[in-house]
């Protein structure tokens, strides 16, 4: 008896709702952050309070597709400059920036554990490795 | 010394959708012996005898973990495998979910079985997300094979995906997480072994732990304790990338030497520096490369950077430090503060515009940060820095004086 | 039951599930605190209140570590005061530069830590945060450029008040306490409480009659300053001056 509750106060959590809610929406509208303080019980800054702590669970519409570029050291070492150079010239906009037609968001990001492809990036979950800027305007030909 | 491949026996020999290409290298037998004719204490006291260690950069001893949770009262248990790989330059779990999730799926049940838990939570994080069905899938098959709860012991593993955040790796954030909450690291006392998810007794462990317990088990203890060094037993795997020839995984007996991974298997040359263990890794310039890798010397979670002689290591700290800046959680103020402060300071210098006081800021910060940050996060952040300075000094002042 | 421990050097007692902090008070051993308050559970996360325990790798938070038979606890020892006055300069560092005109004048905590420590120029640079103040509620004016983030007016509003109007937000060197849907504390989302202003160490919190009141005189001390030229009975805090005279950061 006790191992179902807990179940379901694991399942039912802040977190795994906001998780869902995201994957609805691409991001949290914050009618989702309010109704979902009601469904829970819970005071509305406590759901403020953790689904601002996350950055994999945006406030804000992003575009279709979420390009995230790695940063960290060892893409630092394979010259991820350069590929981030090819996603701002290829879409026209920068880091934290959605294009204009809606279809890509852009962000710089820590290690996504592709280290032995650097330099990596992630579009959407499938993840991207050994960059080139020929390669980069291949992939995103791709998503258009 | 060759790789010595314990926990990656299996990785690229099976094939990781098909649980019985595993039965066939003689999966599941670990389990199936637990099972059938040993108690959980007998099982603890086999990973106690072992003298495993956690592989996630800790390195408490696991059957002394398993132990305390086996023997902490209560109704509920949890077992928590951590996939919460975060650490810059680690994609060894990656590796070892993406080949081969049987002896990993196999390794969680046994830890199930021996502390008496009787569900189990895979914490993958979002970067992984892509592996989430596929481990669903082998979950699932374990399952169908009947290879989850049996005997009249209940178990299940779930898999649940972060939402982003290196502190999350950390155990007790990670648990705040699961429940809901901010990744926020608890105050400790209370451990997880007698207080953890939702207040119940759990045992988190590594993806790299876990897979060594079917091996442990099937080959026993002594076996276990005959490779490696005193304080650091079995094998340890490796993930190395920036300037090597071959990135990639690599496994070792304890107490290798750093130079044989780096410059032996991943074909580094003209190393500076490597960093050992990821941004919160030990510095170890190329002169000191023989070090044997172990808990006793220098060891962490398991990556390896190596930077060749070309690399500025100032502006290298400062891409570390940023890091940190941005991963930190925030509740304590050293680690909030600190990390942001030592960023700062460090593109400073890196622009030209360092004074030489500079350098006696970051080692005092670097001192207040490792002894009064409230978790590992904030203790660890300051190592690489402390290390370049001692050794790479000559390059900070190059940065001032000119 | 009792529990022997060393503090300073000195056989002391106390009893199970006491606190260092609990403890050293008990002896009239004095250690600052900021995030610790006596009517609020303790999250030991300004760490100012470290101490040395024989043993622990690290030095332990006096507010969250409770006591053992045998400890050896230093509560000032030159690591301790060393590392202390570090974390007070790196708290000043993001800190607002403004104490000279600030209303929680010589009431301020941290100012008040900074001074014992004998801190005068924050010695470690940093960026700042710059929110805008708040002053639309009925009872609070909020200035969370000068927050410290030691959640006590969290913890007052759902420990105390039990209202849940405020929270811990964002992460890292952008947290911040959120209030409701992360919007200004104004009428809408806080009606009528003010636990939260008798918690807070520094300026971040005040009430709107002090703060009016304090203009109000500081306008009129300022207009009697200038035609007199003295400073008569006014307290140095609360006067405007220029942030460059006096004590520096302090």
């Amino acid at each position: 008896m006790a191992s179902s509750t807990n179940d379901a106060r694991l399942d039912s959590s802040l977190l795994l709702l906001l998780e869902r809610t995201r994957e609805v929406y691409g991001y949290i509208p914050e009618h989702a952050l309010i109704g979902l303080a009601d469904a829970l019980g819970l005071p509305v800054v406590d759901v403020y309070s953790a689904a601002t702590f996350y950055r994999g669970l945006p406030l804000r519409p992003h575009g279709k597709h979420v390009i995230r570029v790695c940063k960290s050291v060892p893409c630092y070492l394979k010259h991820n400059g350069s590929i981030i150079h090819a996603v701002e010239r290829e879409l026209g906009i920068g880091p934290g920036q959605t294009s204009q037609d809606g279809l890509f968001s852009l962000e710089l990001v820590n290690c996504i554990g592709a280290c032995d492809r650097a330099p990596a990036m992630m579009i959407d979950d499938e993840v991207f490795g050994d960059l080139t800027a020929e390669r980069v305007t291949e992939i995103l030909a791709g998503y258009r | 010394m060759p790789q010595k491949l314990l926990v990656l026996r299996n990785c690229g020999v099976i094939d990781p959708q098909d649980v019985k290409s595993y039965l066939a290298r003689g999966g599941f037998k670990a389990l199936r012996r637990v099972q059938s004719g040993m108690t959980p204490a007998q099982v603890v006291g086999e990973v106690r005898r072992s003298g495993l260690r956690g592989r996630g950069g800790g390195g408490f001893p696991t059957g002394l973990k398993w132990e305390q949770t086996a023997q902490s009262p209560s109704q509920m248990k949890y077992v928590i495998c951590n996939a919460s790989e975060g650490e810059v330059g680690a994609f060894k779990d990656r590796y070892i979910l993406e080949k081969d999730p049987f002896t990993l799926i196999e390794g969680i049940a046994i830890a199930g079985y021996a502390v008496g838990a009787n569900k189990a939570y895979l914490y993958l994080r979002s970067e992984y997300a892509h592996l989430a069905p596929f481990l669903i899938g082998a979950i699932a098959e374990a399952e169908k094979e009947g290879f989850l709860g049996i005997g009249g012991h209940r178990f299940g593993i779930e898999l649940r995906l972060g939402s982003g955040g290196y502190v999350c790796g950390e155990e007790t954030a990670l648990m705040e997480s699961l429940e809901g909450r901010r990744g926020e690291p608890r105050a400790r006392p209370p451990f997880p072994p007698s207080q953890g998810l939702l207040g119940f007794p759990t045992v988190i462990n590594n993806v790299e732990t876990l897979m060594n317990i079917p091996w442990v088990v099937a080959n026993g203890a002594n076996r276990f304790c005959g490779m490696g060094t005193e304080e650091s037993k079995g094998t340890k795997v490796f993930s190395v990338c920036g300037d090597v020839e071959r990135p990639g995984v690599y496994e070792l007996e304890m107490g290798s030497s750093l130079r044989e991974l780096v410059e032996g298997l991943a074909s580094a040359g003209d190393v500076k520096m490597v960093q050992v263990g990821g941004a919160s890794g030990r510095i170890v310039p190329a002169d000191k490369m023989d070090v044997a890798l172990s808990y006793e010397s220098v060891l962490g979670a398991g990556p390896v950077i190596v930077f060749d002689k070309s690399r500025d290591v100032v502006d290298i700290m400062r891409q570390t430090m940023e890091f940190f800046a941005e991963e930190s959680c925030g509740k304590c103020a050293p680690c909030r503060e600190g990390t942001q402060s030592m960023a700062e300071t460090l593109a400073r210098i890196v622009d030209g515009k360092g004074r030489r006081k500079d350098l006696k800021a970051l080692e005092d910060l670097s001192a207040a940060m490792m002894l009064t940050s409230s978790c590992g996060l904030g203790q660890a952040a300051p190592y690489p820095v402390m290390d370049s300075l001692r050794y790479f000094r000559h390059e900070y002042e190059a940065h001032i004086s000119s | 039951m009792k529990i022997e421990v060393i503090l300073n050097g000195a056989k002391v007692h106390g009893s199970l599930g006491m606190t260092i902090l609990e403890l050293a008070r008990q002896n009239r051993v004095d250690i600052p605190t900021l995030c610790y308050h006596p009517d609020l559970t303790p999250i030991g996360v300004c760490r100012i209140c470290v101490v040395e325990v024989e043993g622990c790798r690290t030095l332990m938070p006096a507010c969250q570590t409770r006591i053992a038979p045998g400890m050896v606890i230093q509560t000032h020892s030159p690591k301790v005061i060393e590392t202390r006055r570090t974390l007070v300069e790196l708290m000043l560092a993001s800190h607002p530069d403004v104490c000279l005109v600030c209303d929680k004048g010589n009431d301020c905590e941290l100012r008040q830590i900074a001074g014992d420590l004998g801190i005068t120029m924050p010695r470690f640079r940093m960026k700042r945060h710059y929110y805008p103040s708040e002053d639309a509620g009925p009872h609070v004016v909020r200035d969370l450029t000068k927050c410290i983030l030691c959640r006590r007016c969290v913890r007052a509003c759902h420990e105390i008040k039990k209202a849940d109007i405020l929270a811990m937000g964002y992460q890292g060197f952008g947290s911040k306490v959120i209030a409701g849907r992360d919007q200004p504390l104004d009428a809408e989302v806080c009606q009528s409480c003010d636990v939260c202003i008798s918690v807070c160490p520094v300026g971040a919190l005040a009430k709107r009659e002090d703060v009016e009141r304090r203009s109000y005189r500081d306008c009129r001390d300022g207009v009697r300053l200038r035609r007199t030229g003295e400073s008569k009975g006014v307290p140095q805090s609360h006067t405007f001056s220029s942030p460059h005279e006096g004590e520096p950061g302090g």
